[in-house]
């Protein structure tokens, strides 16, 4: 049995190693370098065609491209930074920059911020991906969220989706539209992306900076008047108030055919679709309005920066790679073939052919992020801003319910810095 | 072979086999007993062999990085010393920010409670369970089995999904069946949002997980127990409830107290179910010490804080288990 | 004795079997029925026991998978590693400690008692950096290693347990019989053995075969070298996860298990049989 044993763990040692020579250094003068983008931030598609052209511009640079998964994504990343074989190239969200940028294992790269034309980058993908003045992250792209409303539910309630400019006419046409077996509008009660974009509306904040520390800030005025909209609205359908718009994916929920609206980043009205091609051409999208008709709502920017771990051997490669994929003429290919908002205000006209993506774009103008702090990172580990939604939409008293999570967000600000 | 069918009936106590053994000189090469170190010569060494593999594997793989997770715990540890490997020893620091947060001994309290719930339920359902199985014929004895097994080998994640899905407020058919009872308090009723509810869920849930090992080991224990014994019982006429405490258990107890603390062990470990279903919330209501250990560690990048809190949470198992081990040693005897 | 007094006092026997058939099964028929629904139907304000409409897309999803046979083959390799080296390990430190007396005997069974609460969600980060610096990073035999030492406690505890519970005496009357030692061993003590090493080979099996934040932290750059349960996270995406394929993923992933206890099932019913001993 032994020897069988043996054996086993033999071979899974052999066969592991023998099909991992394909990552070693320069054959023939080329260098390889390995790159980590996320699932579905590009397609295959886009995948390949990129990687050719590249190698057409740059025959002296082999590029190999690894999709990571989300999940545990990052110690994954946190695993990879502290190894001595790094990738070179890692997509990250956004706000995940700040921590590991803090950490030391990620290369800095203000110097290259002009040669990219960084004056015209995203202010929301921009901001989070630097740290203490120093530019780590570089602007891969951005998605946002906007309304995906169903066109013939609409037209069918007598509503104008056009003339939806402010919250007010928001609430009144998702109130008409709230109707028989109609949901009006399917908003989970834990989507605080969407709350974060209200009560900034109101001037408000999640967290704000007081000397040296953070402080949770859910018990202001203006960021109470922003759950008290969210109540509002979320009341105007049938979304579960104790989880998020993944559990069960609101795309799925939209498919049944019942749900007028959701909010979303563009690309789920694909995922509707591909669930129920009945809906094929019957969906379309207007920014999340604001409280006055000439703003639109304020929205959190999501998206990604490509950072260089300090581990890397071959960062000038890495930074050849990043000045392709980041450059404006594949950002242009890029923004069409997923829908996404490029990564510099100056090529938002690519995507203006794309009723979502312009819509998204729309929004983009005037995206934020969370806390620029390695220490928000806490926050969402635990995120007692779920809890507060639903205690406030399951009728627990706002304000009590702020002022706690508020403390909690404090308090693990202040443990996570 | 009949002589050897009433040993293994007389012989009672398990796991004793050492008090039997001085009494029975054996003859030639026979398992080496105890006391005969005269005729074991090259024997002597043998046991050490048979352990040597265990104890290697165990302190390369385990003492060491358990010696290493002591060493962070003692310093100032986060995601830049992971990467650059410069920490700076702070002493005990890192224990003395954990034992004098109020929230620490909060969380303690419920790991404690969260336990002990789990394990009386465990242990109780399991010895039915097993008992149960004995009992039956060989067809339906295979169809239980079969059940705990496939109930044991889903895999966790898909497991704790399914429980969320069930309990789910809007699409959840608990709240279905519910609602359709005529209990219209539970329309739309978020489990997952009131702390005492998405607890006991969470209980639910582990002692659902627990029961088929723990029954499946029982009854294994059970399937050892020679029927004469039964037999020669019911002939006297003993009611079902002294058969087990008098003749059952005392049979099944060495398994039975070895479960009933890999309980203790795992429940005090529960993770990945409440991490993937609650997240440690609603609030703090559901955070027991692993997951307060991997939100600091892993998700704050205090590996320092982290570690010292797993120290702290093996250090209170151990406290738990000291009486289990005293009992053991007691009752083995020179066995041990 | 009157046929139908027996057939009705086991009736409660009965009734308590059903129940935890049923309870235990849900679950799992849940999970598979759901592999079997059309995504929109998964998750519905009228919950169905029964899907609607069946639908064999998401076994495609999750068979067509990138790496599909590939991740089975590391999960099949890394899981059978570590669970035949534990229990090769096992059967002798608990032969030693059922049926020999030396010293040191208590103190390492303390060692391995204490070994079962190893804080391993704590120890990932020393381990990492362990591999990192021999390296090991990246590389199944690493992942193996660790799950035959997450399983090997338990592994020698339990054999301990069913070896002292086998009367010596059996073993000795199979020699004066005339079996050699290893004989008597083979033919007396291994069948009644049986429920032991299954119910431990089966625990060593499911820990390994589910185990998830080893197999994410430390396969990092070589993507070959996944498991099935890092791999099972390949059907989350940012619209959510899809579910449909999760389930069937762990459908499949459940099967396994399945076949390793009715493969050992039989031998456990020859234990229990006790051929050998009632002869």
């Amino acid at each position: 049995m032994l020897a069988g044993v043996c054996t086993l763990v033999i071979a899974g040692g052999l066969s592991a190693c023998s099909s991992s020579d394909a990552s070693g250094g320069s054959d023939g003068g080329a260098t390889t370098i390995d790159v980590w983008l996320m699932r579905d931030s590009v397609s295959a598609r886009f995948q390949k065609e990129f990687v050719q052209g590249f190698r057409a511009a740059h025959p002296d640079i082999e590029v190999k491209v690894q999709i990571q998964e989300w999940d545990g994504i990052g110690e994954k990343v946190t695993a990879a930074l502290a190894s001595n074989d790094a990738p070179d190239v890692i997509e990250t969200g956004n706000t995940q920059v700040a921590q590991f940028a803090q950490s030391g294992g990620l290369l800095d790269l203000s110097d290259k911020v002009d040669e990219l034309g960084g004056g015209d980058w995203l202010r929301g993908l921009a901001e989070p991906g630097a740290y203490e003045g120093k530019q780590y992250g570089i602007p891969y792209y951005a998605a946002n969220r906007v309304v995906i409303y169903r066109t013939d539910l609409f037209r069918k309630a007598g509503v104008d989706p056009a003339a939806i400019k402010t919250r007010d006419q928001w609430i009144a046409a998702t109130e008409k539209l709230n109707k028989g077996g109609t949901q009006g509008i399917y908003l989970p009660g834990q989507t605080w992306y969407a709350l974060a974009g209200f009560i900034w509306d109101e001037g408000g904040d999640l967290a704000e900076r007081s000397g040296d520390s953070w402080e949770g800030t859910l018990d202001t005025p203006e960021a109470l008047r922003g759950m008290d909209f969210y109540k509002k609205l979320q009341a105007l359908g049938k979304g579960p108030r104790d989880s998020d718009e993944a559990e069960p994916p609101q795309a799925e929920v939209m498919a049944k055919g019942q749900v007028a609206q959701i909010i979303s980043t563009p690309g789920g009205a694909n995922v509707v679709i591909e669930s129920n091609p009945e809906l094929k051409g019957r969906l379309g999208f207007f920014p999340i309005p604001g409280k006055t008709a000439d703003r639109p709502g304020s929205v959190f920017i999501g998206g990604s920066d490509l950072v260089v771990p300090a581990a890397s051997g071959k960062q000038d490669a890495a930074f050849t790679f990043i000045k392709e994929l980041t450059g404006d003429a594949w950002q242009r290919k890029l923004a069409v073939a997923m829908s996404y908002v490029p990564n510099k205000t100056t090529l938002a006209d690519a995507v203006a052919s794309d009723p979502g993506t312009a819509a998204m774009a729309a929004g983009a103008a005037v995206g934020r992020a969370t806390p620029n702090t390695p220490a928000w990172a806490a926050v969402e580990a635990k995120n007692p801003i779920k809890d507060y939604m639903t205690a406030v939409l399951t009728g627990a008293d706002a304000g009590a319910e702020a002022a706690k999570a508020s403390e909690s967000i404090t308090e693990a600000m202040r443990s996570g810095s | 072979m009949s002589i050897i069918r009433e040993r293994a009936a007389i012989r009672l106590p398990l796991g004793r086999p050492s008090r039997r053994q001085p009494r029975r000189g054996s003859q030639r090469s026979a398992p080496p007993g105890p006391g005969h170190g005269r005729r074991l010569r090259p024997g002597r060494a043998w046991p050490y062999l048979l352990v040597a593999p265990t104890v290697l594997g165990m302190l390369y793989l385990l003492v060491y990085p358990l010696a290493r997770t002591v060493l962070i715990s003692l310093q100032d540890f986060r995601l830049r010393q992971l990467i650059r490997g410069d920490a700076r020893f702070v002493g005990l620091r890192n224990y003395e920010t954990l034992l004098t947060d109020g929230h620490f001994w909060q969380v303690v309290r419920r790991t404690f409670l969260f336990m002990a719930v789990d394990v009386v339920l465990i242990m109780l359902l399991a010895t039915l369970v097993a008992l149960v199985i004995e009992r039956l014929g060989r067809l339906g004895r295979t169809a239980v089995l079969s059940a705990l097994v496939l109930a044991w080998a889903m895999p966790v994640i898909a497991a704790t999904t399914v429980f969320q899905w069930l309990f789910h407020s809007e699409f959840g058919i608990v709240n279905h069946t519910l609602t359709g009872l005529g209990f219209d308090s539970f329309d739309r009723y978020p489990w997952f949002a009131h702390g005492p509810a998405a607890f006991t869920i969470l209980v639910l849930l582990i002692v659902w997980q627990s029961v088929p090992f723990a029954a499946i080991t029982l009854y294994s224990a059970l399937a050892t127990v020679p029927s004469e014994l039964y037999e020669s019982a019911r002939i006297d006429g003993a009611p079902a409830g002294r058969i087990f405490r008098s003749i059952t258990f005392p049979m099944i107890r060495p398994i039975f107290m070895l479960v009933l603390s890999l309980e203790v062990i795992w429940t005090f470990k529960a993770f990945v179910q409440i991490w993937v279903m609650t997240n440690g919330g609603p609030g703090d209501a559901t955070t027991i010490l692993p997951v307060y250990a991997v939100q600091t560690a892993l998700s704050s990048q205090r590996y320092d804080l982290g570690s010292a809190a797993s120290m702290v949470t093996v250090l209170m198992m151990a406290a738990v288990l000291v009486l289990y081990f005293r009992q053991l040693f007691r009752q083995e005897g020179e066995a041990l | 004795m009157s046929s139908p007094r027996p057939r009705l006092r086991r009736l409660p026997l009965h009734v308590a079997a059903g129940t935890t058939i049923v309870v235990c099964l849900f679950p799992v028929y849940w999970m598979v029925v759901t592999a079997f629904k059309p995504n929109r139907d998964i998750q519905s304000d009228s919950p169905q026991l029964l899907p609607q409409t069946w639908t064999l897309d998401h076994f495609r999803t999750a068979v067509d998978a990138d790496g599909f046979a590939l991740f089975w083959r590391n999960s099949i390799l890394v899981t059978l590693g570590a669970v035949l080296l534990a229990l090769a390990v096992a059967l002798g430190a608990a032969f030693a400690v059922a049926r020999m007396r030396w010293r040191g005997r208590r103190q390492f069974m303390l060692m391995v008692f204490i070994a079962q609460m190893a804080p391993w969600e704590a120890l990932i980060i020393p381990v990492y950096i362990i591999s990192r610096d021999t390296g090991m990073l990246d590389r199944l035999p690493t992942l193996t290693l660790i799950y035959f030492m997450m399983t090997l406690p338990f592994t020698i505890v339990v054999l301990r347990g069913f070896i002292a519970a086998i009367p010596a005496e059996l073993e000795e009357a199979a020699q004066v019989d005339g079996c050699t030692r290893a004989g008597a061993f083979r033919h007396v003590a291994f069948p009644l053995l049986a429920p032991g090493l299954m119910a431990t080979s089966l625990f060593g099996y499911i820990t390994a075969w589910n185990e998830f934040t080893y197999a994410n932290f430390l396969i990092i750059k070589h993507q070959d070298s996944r498991t099935l349960p890092v791999w099972l996270s390949s059907f989350q995406n940012v619209f959510g996860t899809d579910w449909g394929a999760t389930m069937a993923a762990s459908t499949l992933f459940a099967l396994p298990a399945l076949a390793v206890f009715l493969l050992l099932q039989r031998h456990v019913t020859a234990g229990f049989a006790a051929g050998a001993v009632k002869g």
